[in-house]
């Protein structure tokens, strides 16, 4: 069932957890939300005075935000704003947080993991690597990056990007006095930490600094109200298209078959060829550009498929 | 493009097994609370959608950005007689 619906959630008043796990010790955690199945997890995790770790790797990808703090990593210095991802298999330098620190720790295959390396593993898609403050070295731009758009008021900053699925991850604020008069769904899960400031969504109520919720696909959310701004995290799993519309009271099933009846008027060719006999392609039909898509964790993950179990003499 | 590290991931260690069942289980009640939650906001909720569904009428809908259309009332959608549901 992959992450339950989570929302909203205020961890602020919760207590941390001492993290014993390899790697970690040192540290203490919160879950924010958790997958059932593969372990992917969202952890807020506070590095405590002193902690250090050798170099190593984790067999997920891995996502991290700096709240608060300073975090050495290698040569480089994390603070607050700093946002990596950091593909499956590549070796992070040695960490250490001489005074202390509060991330957001996000393991997006997999439950926690660490293997002592200063080396990447040979498989590592490195490329994908990003490292950068998201605070001093990117530029806030429209938030309207995909039609139907929010309403003016939102601003966003991509830090990443999935070419494969266009899952996204991303700094947004909401300035004062922010309203937007319609309902929103999506065909992707979306999660969101208030990093600071409170925002209103007329199902849920307030969402205050500490906030948190990871919400699946087709679930009604907003009008929106934000009086005094807001700055948050948020992520997509894949790609996110806004559905509007002004039914409070639509079910999560029927907001997924209005979609689905959106790409029947407005995709025609592509609903009749993926519904027709033959086109039954439980992990995927055949991408010309993308041929090994189907081994990609990401997708995978998406469609609830495990990991390609090791192939003998391939790998 | 392939991600075939985590093809090759070792088998989860007893202590991630015992780490991910205490806290699925942890999960599972955070879950039961939010959802008693917000049925205890089940009255205000309601007074929300009607604010919402005059506003509409009124300012109007955001159809994309701020582009917005005012909702007429032979438009406007009937509670269906189920339970109102937010959390999923």
């Amino acid at each position: 069932m992959a992450r339950p619906h989570i929302e909203p959630y205020v961890e602020l008043d919760k207590p941390y957890k001492k993290f014993d796990l390899p790697g970690f010790k040192g540290s203490e955690y919160k879950v924010l939300s958790l997958d059932v199945d593969t372990g992917a997890c969202t952890l807020k995790i506070r590095l405590k005075n002193g902690y250090k770790r050798k170099p190593g790797l984790s067999y997920s990808d891995m996502e991290v935000f700096v709240l608060e703090g300073r975090v050495k990593v290698g040569s480089e210095v994390w603070t607050r704003g700093h946002y990596a991802f950091v593909p499956a298999g590549m070796a992070l330098a040695a960490m250490s947080a001489p005074q202390g620190a509060e991330i957001l720790l996000m393991f997006n295959d997999s439950e926690p993991s660490y293997t002592e390396s200063d080396r990447d593993h040979s498989l590592a898609l490195t490329a994908a690597s990003t490292s950068l403050n998201s605070y001093a070295d990117a530029p806030w731009v429209p938030g309207n990056i995909v039609q139907p758009a929010a309403s003016a008021g939102v601003m966003i900053k991509i830090l990443h990007y999935d070419p494969l699925t266009e899952a996204i991850s991303f700094l947004y604020c909401m300035t004062p006095e922010f309203m937007q008069d319609n309902i929103s769904y999506h065909d992707c899960c979306e999660e969101s930490y208030h990093i600071w400031g409170t925002s209103w969504m007329m199902q849920f109520g307030e969402l205050p600094t500490g906030g948190y919720f990871w919400r699946p696909p087709y679930i009604n959310h907003g009008a929106f109200r934000c009086p005094q701004g807001t700055i948050a995290f948020g992520r997509t799993d894949s790609k996110i298209h806004n559905y509007f519309h002004f039914n409070p009271w639509s079910s999560q099933a029927e907001n997924t078959q209005r979609a689905a009846a959106m790409l029947y008027r407005q995709r025609p060719m592509l609903f009749d060829w993926v519904a027709g006999d033959g086109h039954n392609h439980p992990h995927g039909p055949p991408d010309f550009e993308h041929s090994h898509y189907h081994d990609d964790a990401q997708v995978r993950h998406l469609h609830n498929h495990a990991p390609k179990p090791l192939r003998s003499g391939k790998n | 493009m392939s991600k075939r590290v985590q093809d090759i991931k070792p088998r989860r260690p007893k202590a991630a097994l015992a780490w991910l069942q205490e806290n699925i289980a942890e999960q599972q009640q955070r879950y039961k609370a939010i959802v008693k939650e917000m049925d205890t906001l089940a009255p205000a909720r309601a007074k929300w959608y009607q604010e919402f569904l005059h506003t509409i009428q009124t300012r109007g809908f955001n159809v994309t950005g701020d582009m917005r259309r005012k909702i007429t009332k032979a438009e406007l959608p009937r509670q269906p007689k189920r339970k109102d549901r937010v959390v999923f």
